[in-house]
This record gives C-alpha cells, structure tokens and sequence, in this order.
C-alpha cells in the first residue's frame, strides 16, 4: 500500500468510516497478534494486547503524524503493552513454563516435522525478550530495519546487534541437534 | 558498482540471513555486488543462513478468536458529522431547558410588539399643528364645514 494511500485510509477511519477502519483491522491484526504472541506466548493475553492495542489506536488515530508507517505506530504500541505484561509475569514465568516434550519418543516422520516445528518454536521463545522482538518483526513479519527499531525504540545499530546475537543463538541450537 | 565491505556483507548476513529482500534496501545492490565478486567467501554463511531461514519458516503461530476483529471494530470511532450536529442540538434545546427558553422568547416577542405598537400609536395620534390649530379656531372638521356649506 503506497505511503499516500495509507495516510487517507487512516484519515477515513479517524472520521468513522467504517470500511476503512475494517480494512485497516483485517490488513493489521494478524501481525500485532503474532508479534504480541511471540513476546507473550500466550494466545489469551496475545489476543487481549491485540484488542488493547487498537484501543490505543482508535483513541490516537486523529494524532497519527505519516513520519512513521501505520504498521511501526501500531507494533510499537502492541511491543510496548506486551513488554508491560512480560515485566509483571516475569516473577512467577519459571513455574509457569510448560513441560519440555521429549522428541527422542516420538519416530513417526510426520511426528518428527511437528516437532522440528515445536523445536524452532521453544528456540524463539527462550530467546531474550529484546533478541525475540527484533526476530519477529524483521525475520519472521518482515519488518524493515528502521521500521523495526522505530517500533522497538533503539537504534538500526543495536537492532542489527540483537538479530545477529539472536540468530547465532537459534543456529548453535539448529548445529547441536544436527549433530546428535 | 558500488561494493559493501566484507566485514559489513558478514555483519549483514548474520544480522538479517540469506534472503537479499531481508537486507536493508539502501545496501541491497552493494552487498551483492560483493558477494558476485567472491561468492566462495561467503558461501558458507549464506548456507547457514539459509538453512535457519528455512527453519524459521517453519515457525506457527496459533489462530487467533475469529470474533476478535469485530470486538475490536465495535470500540472503534463512531462517524462525527452526525454526533457533532446531535450534540449541538441537544446542547441548543436540550429538554430541561424549554421552560426558561419559553419565558424568555415570550418576554422579547412582547417587548418587540409593544415597543412597535407604542411607536406607530404616537405617530396617529399627536401632531403639534392640530393643537395650534384648535386653540386658534376651536374643534373643527373638515366634516362640519362641508355640512354648513351644503346648508346654505
């Protein structure tokens, strides 16, 4: 969507129009909820950041100023929300985290692919909530970098640093289990 | 052809993987220019690159409530035009407000009215060359003239 049509899709929802804010809801949601769901892994509370996310939106929508894109405002807002949720779970996360599956039981082909998908997953969600931000915007939403670090709050430099610390850390783990 | 730094294609490739979409755009074209001239050097990080890529792809994320859009649209803005010219209504007319809105658009119909009556009254009724007119000859009419005329 070009810069100019998004700007007067935005300015159409602000005044209400109706089509507008659902197309905007339809195109936006599924990346704030599995941004937020990544953060938060959980689909109840990533489902509840979502919605207050656009809560946020919708009050802010007339003060929304196209230096940044609609996405980034938006993502920022869900990052922040969820990072507020992570700070007040954070004490009793280590009670809560469920039940590594043993892989080694399980030799069925079809099995070993749904596990090889619950490995990459477990992988992202062990990372550092910084290094899990910044893979899912610009690896797995494909995010720019300057979009992404808009959204994160840092800089293009320290983005680049928590992908590659990000990604070394999922590639050690991919090369150990190769290697078994 | 402008050419990226080995260091910084390495930098590049380890930040953001083996896909050029991935990379920023403003080094796209200098990065491949320096992977074309020694692609050998760098074959083996775009390799382990490409395979966690394709890992990554394999990432899932669970479906979200299908009612979650709708719960969302329902907060959102409601048109303005319509609220904006309600709310100037109700705070124009609002109901509690008649009676001293009635009292008060009685009160200025009546002074309106009387202020005209009172003005057009004067005007009928005192002229100052009819009281001249009087002390000098005493009550006469046109009429009464007319009549002794015809008498004689």
């Amino acid at each position: 969507m070009s810069a100019e049509s998004e700007i007067e899709q935005v300015r159409r929802a602000a005044a209400g129009d109706r089509a507008a804010q659902a197309a905007l809801v339809h195109r936006h949601m599924p990346v704030i909820f599995r941004v937020s769901y990544r953060l938060l892994q959980d689909r109840a509370e990533a489902e509840d950041v979502t919605q207050e996310t656009f809560l946020r939106v919708w009050k802010k929508l007339s003060e929304w100023e196209p230096r940044a894109s609609f996405s980034s405002w938006a993502c920022t807002i869900a990052v922040n929300l969820s990072r507020d949720r992570l700070r007040k779970k954070k004490p009793i996360l280590m009670d809560e985290l469920p039940e590594q599956i043993d892989h080694a039981l399980q030799p069925d082909a079809e099995l070993a692919s749904n596990q090889a998908v619950a490995r990459i997953e477990t992988q992202i969600a062990a990372l550092p909530d910084r290094q899990r931000e910044a893979l899912s915007l610009c690896a797995l939403e494909g995010m720019g970098n300057k979009e992404a670090a808009e959204a994160m709050g840092v800089t293009v430099h320290a983005l680049e640093g928590l992908l590659g610390r990000a990604r070394r850390s999922l590639r050690a783990t991919l090369n150990v289990e190769r290697d078994r | 052809m402008i050419k990226a730094s080995e260091e910084r294609v390495f930098e590049l490739i380890a930040a953001y993987g083996a896909e050029p979409g991935g990379w920023p755009e403003d080094e796209r074209d200098a990065v491949k220019a320096t992977l074309v001239a020694d692609p050998d050097l760098f074959a083996e990080a775009l390799a382990e690159a490409k395979a966690l890529d394709a890992a990554l792809l394999a990432e899932q994320v669970p479906d979200f409530d299908p009612a979650l859009a709708d719960r969302i649209l329902a907060a959102a803005p409601k048109p303005k035009s319509a609220g904006a010219l309600a709310s100037i209504l109700t705070w124009r007319l609002p109901a509690r407000r008649w009676p001293a809105g009635a009292t008060l658009a009685s009160l200025m119909v009546g002074l309106v009215s009387g202020y005209a009556y009172a003005g057009n009254t004067t005007l009928v009724t005192y002229d100052a060359s009819d009281e001249v007119y009087v002390s000098l000859f005493g009550e006469d009419t046109g009429l009464t003239w007319l009549e002794e005329g015809l008498v004689e």
